[in-house]
């Protein structure tokens, strides 16, 4: 069975504010000083993927990414955890600034028809511009069944069972593969690799296509469109530390504080 | 038929009445069609929606569209988007409006593409342009705001929980409202086998008007027994931030966050919770915020009214005996 799992490596999500800078030009963000890291979602993606792998040990995972420059330094951390194998689609036409959505989705279902699978694993929505539609349009584009917020995956020969978060529970599903899921945090934390998993992650195969590879010459128009970008307001309270000789007595100090000031 | 442009509000169901978030989104929509010259209408879908149709009266809708149907009594991506997708055909609105719930997580993405439509998610404010309505959104963990426009038409948004204020009926201007009729595939590719409830502990996260909530600094589900303590003395919710519920010291529905639930309670207690922009993204819009924790550099401070620097065990217990003598 091959798994393939769409990944994204963005600014390190927990930055400090400064560190994203906008670019007024093109409406990009420029981070300053802050690493490339996998998106939090693709982790938890990649983690559902490897637990398949772990009951369908026959199966192999590969990761693929689309970007202008893909920096292998992020790459390699999802090898490390375990992925068989990474496909690059990197073209100076997939600046940050061209794509939407629409656009980043016929491009991955594009590459994916090329590469083959039987089951794609997406994150629930990308730690940047948090869009969260790319997936299921994916599943659209090459006309699979497609399930969101999954939380755990059973597969049984072609028959994939599927618990699926939902507000005040959760469902179990079923559909046949081939076909596309979303995971969210509910997929799990990524696995540690140990040093001989990061040692063996580099030599670990590496594709490296462009668009014409993938057989897309030209990009189709954006169906939105990012007008601008902005800085947001500071809304820092001013936060009225309470203290005391002992953390019992500020404990008790802030409750009178807040029964005087009318909070509770 | 009016010639005005068309917002659409697709209005969410729970236990076959309106979903409080819809009032959100009909303000939204309001906002929108104010920008357009547009008219305002719903799309409800469920199966038994009388209660849910007669609620819409007042709010100036033009029409409120139905499909009743079965299939319809809980959610199921193919099925709504086909409903909506039949809707769309009769209403042919220039903006769709919904909530980001969990139900529109699937539902929006799912709608835009059957309708090859653009979609801007999780938006929390509308902008008047000069090109039209603008929507605002947080990006970058809420670092950076970014504001967009459609390209499409239809063009679909859809609305962070607790950004907009609930409209109020305002007009007593009837609404029409057309049943739309569609044959829905009994068979769809993914088939529900069993649903799941899990009872919540408690007072529920999304109405409640105080929350205390926990963080990885809580150290464990043991912790988590002293914070319901507290809970219980303020007839609070309990939350989380997301390391709690990942290494499951307590459920994953308690979790408060971007990617969990968006609150804005009168009072939220965060313990031991150190102020991830994740985090904050969640929680921000509280009322009064009080933080405890042992970093005094936790970013949480920059955001709180109150704090107290120390470690959690020794601060809560007291902390709940004198709220508890005082409020009794």
């Amino acid at each position: 069975m091959r798994i393939v799992v769409c990944i994204k490596q963005v600014p390190d999500p927990e930055g400090p504010r400064d560190a994203y800078f906008i670019n007024t030009a093109n409406a990009t963000v420029e981070p300053r000083g802050i690493p490339p890291v996998l998106s939090l979602f693709d982790e938890n993606a990649l983690e559902a993927a490897l637990r398949i792998r772990d009951s369908n040990p026959t199966g192999s995972v590969t990761v693929l990414s689309i970007g202008k420059r893909i920096t292998n330094a992020v790459m390699l951390k999802a090898m490390a955890a375990g992925a068989d194998s990474l496909v690059k689609i990197e073209d100076e036409a997939l600046d940050a600034s061209a794509l939407d959505s629409y656009i980043t989705a016929r491009v991955l279902a594009a590459s994916l028809s090329k590469l083959g699978f039987d089951l794609i694993v997406v994150g629930r929505q990308a730690a940047d511009f948090n869009d969260g539609q790319v997936g299921i349009g994916i599943a659209r584009l090459l006309d699979l069944p497609s399930v969101t917020l999954v939380r755990s995956v059973h597969i049984s020969g072609h028959e994939m069972t599927i618990e699926r978060v939902l507000p005040q529970g959760c469902e179990l599903v079923r559909t046949a593969l081939p076909a596309l899921i979303m995971v969210g945090n509910e997929g799990g934390e990524l696995r540690y690799p140990s040093m001989i998993q990061r040692r063996e992650a580099k030599n670990k195969p590496i594709t490296t296509w462009n668009l014409a590879d993938i057989g897309l010459t030209t990009l189709p128009a954006k169906r939105v469109i990012r007008q601008c970008l902005f800085a947001p307001e500071l809304n820092d309270r001013s936060c009225r530390m309470i203290d005391g000789a002992s953390l019992t007595e500020a404990a008790r100090k802030l409750a009178e504080r807040l029964h005087s000031d009318r909070v509770v | 038929m009016p010639t005005e442009p068309t917002i659409l509000i697709v209005v969410e169901l729970q236990d076959c009445d309106l979903h409080p978030l819809s009032f959100e989104a009909l303000q939204a929509g309001n906002q929108v069609a104010q920008n357009v010259n547009g008219r305002m209408s719903a799309a409800v879908l469920g199966n038994g929606t009388d209660a849910a149709v007669k609620r819409l009266q007042g709010f100036g809708l033009e029409h409120v569209y139905v499909v009743d149907d079965p299939l319809l009594e809980s959610y199921h991506g193919e099925h709504y988007t086909a409903a909506l997708a039949e809707i769309c055909h009769s209403a042919a609105p220039v903006y769709i409006l919904m909530s980001n719930t969990l139900t529109g997580v699937d539902l929006a993405p799912r709608l835009a593409w059957e309708l090859e439509a653009g979609l801007v998610t999780d938006c929390v404010a509308v902008q008047t342009a000069d090109v039209g309505p603008v929507f605002v959104k947080p990006v970058y963990s809420g670092n950076v705001m970014a504001v967009y426009r459609a390209a499409t038409c239809p063009f679909l948004v859809s609305l962070r929980p607790r950004a907009f204020a609930p409209l109020q009926p305002q007009n007593s201007k009837t609404t029409e409202i057309v049943p739309v009729n569609c044959a829905l595939n009994p068979n769809p590719r993914v088939a529900q086998v069993e649903r799941i409830d899990e009872e919540v502990q408690g007072i529920r996260l999304e109405t409640a008007d105080r929350i205390v909530a926990g963080g990885r600094g809580i150290g464990g589900s043991e912790g988590f027994g002293q914070l319901r303590a507290l809970a219980d003395v303020l007839g609070a919710a309990i939350g989380a931030s997301r390391p709690p519920c990942d290494l499951g010291w307590v459920a994953p529905t308690a979790q408060v966050g971007q990617t969990g639930e968006i609150v804005a309670p009168g009072l939220y207690i965060a313990v031991g919770i150190s102020g991830s922009t994740q985090h904050l993204a969640g929680m921000s819009g509280a009322k009064t915020i009080v933080a405890i924790n042992s970093d005094p550099q936790a970013s949480i401070f920059r955001i709180a009214d109150y704090g107290v620097v120390g470690k959690y065990e020794e601060v809560i217990p007291t902390f709940t005996e004198a709220l508890k003598d005082m409020l009794t």
